[in-house]
């Protein structure tokens, strides 16, 4: 030990640089990380304070604190994080755009016939909700209070009418706006753009396999969900203005990254100014205008935190080589990729019950996606020399649907599963229990879907393929 | 993180006792209220500029530099709301173990893990003023319009500088609880089960009767209890989605 060295300021010396290798600390890192998290040490100070740590050792003092001084202010100062408040504000004023029971009651004129049909409209309505507002917690209780009655009423069985309202909210991270998708883009690297277009059809596909799994279980039990009988057309023509504000975003930040007249930040400004306008036709004032612009700010700054505390603890990863060393060690099984790629996803499941999405991706993404990429045979390879059958870029979209939709999954798995708890809430009478079980059928579809997004990449890759072409 | 929340806190108000440090967190959370307020209104403006820049864009006449100055105004709300989100305990983290450690184990590691924080932020105080010195220095500007950078890198270390703050007056909170275990909780956030977490949720949803008249006086008594509900959910909802 080198007191004199603490005392001059140079504290890597205590040790001296390069007393492991890299790959060392990187590991220890890692584990370092891990516990820290695990003690509730906040996400932007382990992944931080990790990160510093690593870098002393491995670069010294004066390097690795001027490079971590700089990342806070070069990794959020772009202009591509600017679309983080406009989507988030878009969530916070949805709320006061007066949807959800129009929502509701359109789906339910539409496609209340199929059997299961309110539960079908439930699906639909919330997602489109969800979507808009990017709150899967929120979009359950409110559900829960707007969808729950109207299904026990008609004579739903409450497991499914409580499972469909929990699972239903955790399609708002798929369809535009996603701000999950945009933090997945910054942290690999990948076009905002492009992970925003992928998003769309998995989003619809998802709600669509929600809906066959309710109406295939509706119709081997036909008094646990009755269809809806006698809507009128004008009935369902009345219904359509409710549409409006979510149609309107979706149809904005699609058109706008498909067709280029903006960019994915101007179409998020745009979003918000919209829905703004419609809330404040629905009565949207200044007091509550300035709590949702509070809460905006509250929450961008959070998100801020996280990705540029994660991204010092991703540039102490580079100076490891940790991740080629991880990605060379998952190349070394030499079993099919898609049985790899199962493991990997299994690990989200187990992770995704105990974390939350966005922490989730931001702690295992930086090592994990490297390896992935590798497995597919690199970030350059083409289509036809793929493991998975799909060029770098491509690859880089498939696999952040396929793993944000995993982490969603989180939502609704016990033991903590917040969505389940909220409905639960809402609804004392309906037993936390009754809930989980109810969403079973959920966690089937999500599995169902995850594989067939898998199997059929094209559902991803397609959109955004077109764009580029 | 998932499930065990630590959304709602003791803000600290001089009404919370704990005599000195309630004074001086209330104090800090006027300065951090300021500050939020001042990101919050630059997203607004944001928004409302960007919409006009698109506009004035397609119309064929661009506004010269707002891109450059739309970018170093996310420094704004990049850093300024940070001591706010750490007072309202909205920095995301994992909760299953701490919150089930017995009192005053729980209070110790909380107050370690808070300074840790604390250790974090001072040295990016130190190497972020760095940062804004080099630009000043050398009239580092940006790309356009040749704005220089320097304004918007000062502010990383000036919000940085209340954060560290916060976090002083936070692991002060938790050393008096690791002593004091059975003292009410002062300038702490607050931490709920995911049971609590789920009521909390709800109570902010506005899930109450009392909305309904609000709405059916907005006028619009076909779709009762909505819009204000709905708007408290989504001012709270949101810090449910920090870990949806």
């Amino acid at each position: 030990m080198n007191i004199q060295a603490l005392i001059d300021g140079r504290p890597e010396a205590i040790f001296g640089i390069g007393y492991m290798n890299p790959t060392e600390v990187g590991i220890l890192c890692m584990g370092l990380l891990l516990v820290l998290v695990l003690l509730g040490v906040r996400v932007v100070f382990a992944a931080g304070i990790v990160g510093l740590v690593g870098l002393v050792e491995l670069i010294g003092w004066n390097g690795a604190a001027s490079a971590v001084g700089q990342i806070p202010f070069s990794k959020s100062v772009s202009f591509v994080l600017g679309l983080l408040p406009m989507f988030i504000l878009i969530g916070f004023l949805a709320f006061h755009a007066g949807m959800t029971r129009q929502l509701f009651a359109a789906a339910r004129a539409w496609i209340g016939w199929v059997p299961g049909g309110l539960a079908v409209a439930s699906v639909f309505a919330a997602a489109g909700f969800a979507a808009v507002s990017g709150a899967s917690v929120a979009t359950a209780a409110v559900f829960s209070r707007v969808a729950i009655p109207e299904m026990l009423a008609a004579g739903y069985n409450k497991r499914l009418a409580a499972g469909v309202v929990a699972a239903a909210g955790t399609l708002a991270s798929l369809i535009p706006p996603s701000t999950i998708l945009v933090i997945y883009a910054v942290i690999v690297e990948e076009s905002v753009g492009a992970l925003l277009l992928a998003g769309f059809l998995p989003g619809i596909f998802s709600a669509v396999v929600y809906a066959g799994i309710i109406i295939v279980w509706s119709i081997m039990n036909p008094d646990a969900g009755p269809p809806v009988r006698g809507v009128s057309w004008g009935e369902r023509f009345r219904s359509l203005p409710g549409l409006f504000p979510i149609f309107a975003v979706v149809v904005i930040i699609v058109s706008a990254v498909y067709g280029g007249w903006a960019t994915p930040t101007e179409a998020g400004a745009l979003g918000a100014f919209v829905v703004l306008v419609v809330a404040w036709i629905n009565g949207l004032r200044w007091p509550s205008l300035k709590a949702a612009l509070m809460e905006t700010s509250k929450l961008v700054v959070m998100i801020f935190s996280l990705i540029w505390g994660v991204l010092i603890f991703g540039r102490f990863l580079g100076f490891s080589g940790l991740p080629e060393t991880f990605a060379t060690w998952i190349l070394s099984f030499d079993t099919d990729p898609y049985l790899i790629l199962c493991g990997i996803l299994m690990g989200y499941v187990v992770l995704g019950m105990f974390m939350d999405a966005i922490g989730l991706l931001l702690l295992t993404l930086p090592v994990v996606y490297p390896a992935v990429m590798a497995l597919n045979g690199g970030p350059d390879v083409t289509a036809a020399d793929s493991a998975f059958g799909m060029n770098g870029a491509q690859a880089s979209v498939w696999f952040g649907i396929i793993v944000v939709k995993m982490a969603e999954v989180c939502l609704i798995t016990p033991p903590i599963g917040l969505n389940c708890f909220v409905v639960n809430g809402v609804r004392p009478d309906i037993p936390l229990s009754d809930v989980f079980k109810g969403i079973t059928l959920f966690f089937i579809a999500d599995a169902l879907t995850i594989v067939l997004l898998i199997m059929f990449p094209q559902i991803i890759t397609w959109l955004p393929g077109l764009m580029y072409n | 993180m998932a499930g065990l929340g630590t959304a709602g806190t003791h803000p600290g108000g001089p009404s919370e006792g704990g005599g000195a440090l309630g004074a001086v967190s209330g104090l800090l959370g006027r300065l951090e209220n300021g500050l939020n307020v001042v990101a919050a209104v630059t997203i607004f403006v944001l928004m409302i500029g960007t919409t006009i820049s698109i506009a004035s864009r397609i119309s064929g006449f661009p506004i010269l530099g707002y891109l450059d100055i739309s970018e170093q105004a996310i420094a704004i709300f990049a850093f300024f709301g940070a001591a706010y989100a750490q007072r309202l305990g909205s920095h995301i983290r994992m909760e299953l173990i701490i919150g089930k450690l017995p009192g005053r184990l729980r209070w110790a590691v909380e107050a370690l893990a808070t300074f840790a924080g604390l250790c974090l932020v001072v040295v990016l105080i130190r190497y972020s003023w760095e940062f804004f010195l080099n630009a000043y220095q050398i009239g580092d500007s940006t790309v356009d319009i040749e704005f220089p950078t320097w304004p918007a890198k000062l502010l990383v270390p000036l919000a940085f500088a209340v954060w560290a703050a916060r976090l002083a007056v936070e692991t002060a909170g938790y050393v008096r609880l690791t002593i004091w275990p059975d003292a009410e909780p002062v300038a702490v956030p607050l931490q709920l089960t995911p049971a609590e977490e789920a009521e909390r949720e709800i109570r902010e949803a506005g899930i109450q009767q009392e909305n309904d008249a609000q709405d059916q006086r907005a006028g619009r008594a076909q779709d009762p209890g909505q819009s204000q509900s709905e708007g408290q959910s989504a001012a709270k909802g949101r810090d449910g989605e920090g870990r949806a």
